[in-house]
């Protein structure tokens, strides 16, 4: 089946590949397909379909296809109606949905308020041990006084709730059928009511999904998505090429040129996060605020950016990333001063201690070799510093402990499209980057996560900055963008936190 | 002699039955001269790294990145085998990453071959339980890909050098345990060493003055062996990630970071692979050429 | 009849103790490489949540505890649940274990078809070009680093002549690369060690006498050297199989080829302590187990070898 499919569309790559070698033809003319299959190659393979279990990026691409959630963030990063169709704050503390009527799951039962309501409380049902159960720490309980309604109270006032809503530990799961098959064979044979279902995974190889047919929000243009794993990035640029599938993710920039001509182009989002060093502000000489400053002064950014990413990101200006709420138009890019930096780092009193960044290979893109462009640029102000790989379960574990001996690559994804759910959700007292503390900035952080009034969020989050990038908890380097590269005919739009949208609204083909 | 080839030894040391036969005592072929000359050109080139490269190896140069193979660049400078994806020259990390494979290769042979050696002679001298628990360990060491385990060690110590030496000696001690096994057996029922036995004479000193004399062209001619199976395992562990820490270059690390730019910029994966391929060829063919010339015995064994 | 059975039962005894010392090595690497929760868990999980899942997945016991239990299910056959994937290891394991017997069976298939006429023909036609370019052939294929091979197949003949895929499974063009960078070793290997068997029969004085009656060149090879040469050939041929397993580890790691050692080395690095447990355990007993057949094959073969 797949071999006739692949043989059938060789010719058709053939026909394509000679359109647009005539110059008479505009490329957008010629790339049509008469396919019905949509082919995905990821850098690698999803491990489990329960979408509780997983927030792995290669999980989410295929649980947030299966599933729906409640509110829905599409690519342009505003949130839109999912299973609700409207929702609005009633007082303080409680928010009401109205849910989507005549919604079906794949296995022919009809979704009401109590899937949402066992679904969220699954998350955090210790009984159900599942990996998000953290998500809804804001929820007091749940209430679903009618079919199509539900009211979700939360402790203290969560301006944010909606927005958590739409990620992940917000996919409606079926009640009923979870609990007549169990867990285990609810993952092995996952039912939802997004937009495929689930037929068949063969692990590492291949997982094949099909169209839900009446789907609510329309049935998808093709007929079957197949999520292929191609770890290693040549390979998968080759098969693009080739036109054995038609989207790639994780496109790494030294190949944008490539794949962004002939049949083929990049589609890039911007990422909705950064990409940081983290740092261990309780071990000299990163406790020192000066050491920091000329750390940071000496990374010539818009090189890092032109070269190593070959233009693929912006230079950030703030712990916000560009595109979320409070984000300031008017701060500059980070500053180089290679000259400035060994001022701060004199007065600083720095006597040479060393300066270690933890790096993986590939677990963000470039680490590794942005690792060893920035150590050369501490090195040139006189910093001893150095490089170490570790494995990605070595960095898991030392983010576990906090025991990272100097600085790590991170990417905080902005969860929420906003900075409570990024700077403040990582580095705010008990997170997991808890590694410095200020009294004034976490009292508005604190403050910030609670209320509902815009304009006083609008000041903390701006006086939040400046204390930031006086103390530097997080080196802040690069916010890139997210490439895919995608066969011309495909008409998709990437979401900028790697969520992995075929929906109607996203996604069609071009047909003749 | 196909009567006492042992069941379950490992590859190499059937490899050195599957050799062409040599006449014993001719003179040294072109072909060993070749390859000892190699050996030692890179072992020099080691040596005199810092000389010998045109470049420091560490040295990036961002805005260079990626440049082809070429005597006269752009900025003036010639990189004969181009540059890496930071900038930095080929050849020079090459040049030094012969270092890394010699010295990893070279002291992991010395633990595998102080170890099993000794292992072996132990096992051959005092039959009973010593013999069958060392060849217990060793069957059950050759009964899995000793890969797994070594990446496994690793990631629990982290790689350095001193891990990967113990890691890449411990892989290779079963060869010299099983071969000096049986030949200190054989030894050990020759008369001269049981009168010696016989006449009171402790084991250390019967050990050391009869049999190592005895066995030690053996031992030089699987050390040669092992050595290329050293570094060709260096080279590998290096390129699934488990390597020397950089910036120090390594082959098998060099490859690794070139793979992903291996159908824009092939020169950064096959430059160092391609000395390692022809260094492992090398050293083993002049290993079959010792064996030839210093244990013909091994051959049939 | 009764020594061999004893040579066999010795033979079964130190099997069974060497995969039990392999288990125990790899159980105590593993859980000293470090904890798999925090790479289930999303960044920001709390440390009470990480404590949990511990407690659920058994590990917050003490390690002579976890070691018991470990032994007690493997006798059992049961080598618990896949932390990463959520499901009994072995069904984990035997998803991927077709792909793994698909790649091992055609390279060794490969290697054995054409080594032996290879090492048959250079034998025959010794120092000539032919034997040489063989011979030259054989000693890459035995020297050379697996993964090299791999990689300089992916850049001539993948990328280059754009003539087979670069990797994943699919129909046979899949295949090829993998089971020739596998097969590569046991194929140099097994043509080198036919030529000189080979070449030492035909020294033989018995085959002279052939030669000196008059018989056909064609046939005295066919007919004695063969036969007589056929006893090392297959104990290597053995031996390779053997050496497949480790190759796989490379093999399907530079090609993604969803088999068990490229498997083994995921869940190495996921902490997947049951998975690597049942691979591990898996090729040891399937490595023993090949050995074990050949001191049979060997033992009928040539009745000199049994042990006094």
């Amino acid at each position: 089946m797949a071999q006739i499919t692949r043989r059938e569309w060789l010719t058709g790559a053939a026909a394509l590949g000679a359109a647009a070698a005539l110059p008479a033809v505009g490329p957008a003319a010629a790339q049509t397909t008469q396919k019905r299959e949509l082919v995905v190659a990821q850098g690698g393979d999803i491990s489990k379909f329960d979408p509780h279990f997983s927030t792995a990026s290669n999980d989410i691409r295929i649980s947030f296809n299966i599933f729906d959630n409640l509110t829905s963030r599409h690519p342009d990063g505003k949130l839109y109606p999912g299973l609700a169709t409207e929702w609005k704050l009633q007082g303080q503390t409680t928010w009401a949905f109205k849910l989507r009527q005549g919604v079906k799951f794949h296995n022919g039962d009809p979704f009401t308020s109590a899937d949402a309501k066992a679904s969220l409380e699954r998350t955090y049902d210790p009984n159900a041990k599942t990996m998000v159960a953290t998500v809804y720490t804001t929820v007091d309980r749940i209430e679903a006084p009618d079919p199509l309604t539900l009211l979700i109270h939360t402790k203290k006032p969560d301006p944010l709730l909606p927005a958590r809503l739409g990620f992940y530990g917000g996919q409606i799961v079926p009640k009923n059928y979870l609990a007549s098959v169990g867990a285990d064979a609810f993952n092995a044979r996952p039912v939802g009511t997004g937009p495929v279902r689930f037929v068949s995974w063969v692990k590492d190889d291949r997982l094949v999904l099909e169209a839900s047919p009446d789907y609510w929000g329309g049935r998808i243009d093709v007929d079957r998505v197949v999520f292929r794993s191609i770890p290693e990035t040549a390979p998968r640029i080759a098969s693009l090429l080739k036109g054995e599938v038609d989207v790639i993710t994780q496109l790494p920039p030294d190949h944008y040129e490539r794949v962004n001509s002939g049949p083929t182009q990049v589609r890039g989002a911007l990422y909705a996060g950064l990409y940081v060093l983290g740092v261990n502000s309780k071990r000299p000489p990163l406790d020192n605020p000066l050491v920091k400053q000329a750390l940071s002064l000496a990374i010539d950014r818009e090189l890092i950016v032109k070269e190593l990413w070959r233009g693929r990101g912006i230079i950030p200006s703030s712990p916000i990333a560009k595109g979320d709420n409070h984000w300031d138009a008017s701060l500059p890019p980070l500053p180089y001063n290679a000259s400035e930096a060994r001022e701060r780092l004199k007065k600083s009193g720095y006597k040479g201690e060393e300066v270690v960044i933890e790096t993986t290979v590939g677990y963000t893109a470039n680490d590794k070799p942005m690792s060893e462009a920035i150590v050369a640029m501490w090195r040139d102000i006189g910093v001893n510093a150095k490089v170490e790989v570790v494995e990605y379960s070595v960095r898991a574990q030392k983010n576990r402990d906090k025991s990272f001996k100097g600085m790590w690559w991170s990417d905080p994804t902005s969860t929420l499209g906003d900075p409570d759910g990024m700077m403040w959700r990582l580095l705010g007292p008990g997170g997991p980057q808890d590694y410095w503390r200020h009294a004034r900035w976490d009292e508005l952080g604190d403050k910030a996560r609670f209320s509902v009034d815009e304009k006083f969020r609008a000041e903390a989050y701006k006086e939040m900055t400046k204390i930031f990038l006086e103390h530097n908890p997080w080196i802040i380097v690069i916010q890139p963008y997210e490439d895919y590269g995608v066969q011309r005919y495909v008409d998709w739009v990437p979401n900028p936190n790697q969520q992995f949208e075929v929906r109607r609204f996203n996604f069609r083909m071009r047909r003749t | 002699m196909a009567s006492s080839i042992p069941v379950s030894v490992p590859a190499d040391a059937v490899a050195l039955a599957a050799a062409e036969p040599h006449p014993r005592g001719r003179a040294m072929p072109w072909t060993a001269r070749v390859g000892v000359a190699f050996v030692l050109l890179l072992a020099v080139a080691g040596a005199a790294a810092p000389w010998l490269a045109p470049y420091d190896p560490t040295r990036q140069a961002l805005r260079g990145r990626l440049g082809r193979p070429t005597l006269a660049a752009a900025d003036g400078k010639s990189h004969l085998l181009g540059t890496d994806h930071l900038g930095r020259d080929v050849l020079s990390r090459v040049i030094y990453g012969a270092r890394v494979s010699l010295v990893v290769g070279l002291s992991a042979v010395v633990v595998g071959g102080l170890l099993g050696s000794a292992l072996g002679i132990g096992a051959g001298f005092r039959p009973g339980w010593i013999d069958s628990t060392i060849m217990t360990v060793a069957d059950a060491q050759l009964a899995f890909p000793f890969i797994l385990l070594a990446i496994g060690i690793i990631a629990v110590l982290g790689p350095s050098f001193p891990t990967l030496i113990v890691v890449i000696g411990l892989s290779g001690w079963v060869s010299y345990a099983r071969i000096l096994r049986s030949q200190v057996l054989v030894l050990r029922s020759r008369e001269f060493v049981e009168s010696i036995h016989a006449l009171g004479g402790s084991v250390a000193r019967v050990v050391l003055r009869h049999i190592v004399p005895n066995v030690l062209s053996t031992i030089v001619v699987i050390a040669t062996l092992e050595l290329a199976r050293a570094i060709v395992l260096e080279a590998t562990l290096s390129f699934l990630g488990l390597g020397i820490q950089p910036p120090t270059p390594s082959w098998g690390g060099m490859v690794f970071e070139g793979r992903e730019y291996l159908d824009s910029a092939w020169w950064i994966s096959t430059s160092p692979g391609v000395v390692l391929m022809l260094t492992s060829i090398v050293v083993s063919r002049t290993g079959d050429w010792l064996r030839d010339v210093l244990d013909p015995t091994l051959r049939g064994e | 009849m009764r020594g061999l059975l004893g040579f066999f039962g010795t033979r079964l005894v130190r099997a069974v103790v060497a995969v039990w010392l392999v288990s125990t090595v790899v159980f105590v690497v593993m859980r000293l490489s470090g904890d798999p929760v925090p790479l289930l868990l999303p960044p920001d999980a709390p440390h009470s949540e990480i404590l949990r899942v511990r407690k659920d997945l058994g590990l917050d016991r003490p390690i002579g505890v976890q070691y018991a239990v470990f032994l007690g299910n493997t006798l059992r056959g049961d080598f618990g649940r896949s932390i990463h994937f959520r499901e009994p290891a072995v069904t984990v394991v035997r998803g991927y274990l077709p792909a793994s017997l698909e790649l091992g069976l055609t390279a060794f298939a490969l290697a054995v078809v054409a080594a032996v006429p290879i090492g048959l023909l250079s034998a025959v036609r010794r120092n000539t070009a032919l034997d040489h370019a063989a011979m030259g052939f054989a000693l890459i294929g035995q020297s050379a680093p697996t993964f090299f091979i791999g990689i300089l197949f992916i850049l001539i003949v993948s990328l280059g002549l754009g003539l087979l895929p670069t990797g994943g499974r699919g129909d046979w063009r899949h295949l090829v690369l993998p089971a020739l960078t596998l097969g590569a070793f046991a194929m140099a290997s097994i043509a080198r060690l036919t030529r000189s068997a080979v070449l030492e029969v035909l020294r033989a004085d018995y085959i002279r006498t052939a030669r000196a009656k008059g018989l056909a060149e064609r046939l005295v090879v066919a007919k004695h050297t063969l036969k007589n040469a056929a006893l090392p050939i297959v104990t290597i041929t053995g031996l390779q199989f053997g050496t497949l397993l480790g190759g796989a580890v490379v093999t399907e790691t530079v090609f993604a080829w969803p088999g068990i050692g490229r498997l083994a080395v995921q869940s190495i690095y996921n902490r997947d302590y049951p998975v690597v447990q049942c691979t591990v355990f898996l090729s040891a007993l399937m490595f023993i187990a090949i050995n074990l057949a050949i001191d049979v094959v060997y033992g009928f073969l040539d009745p000199r070898i049994r042990p006094r």
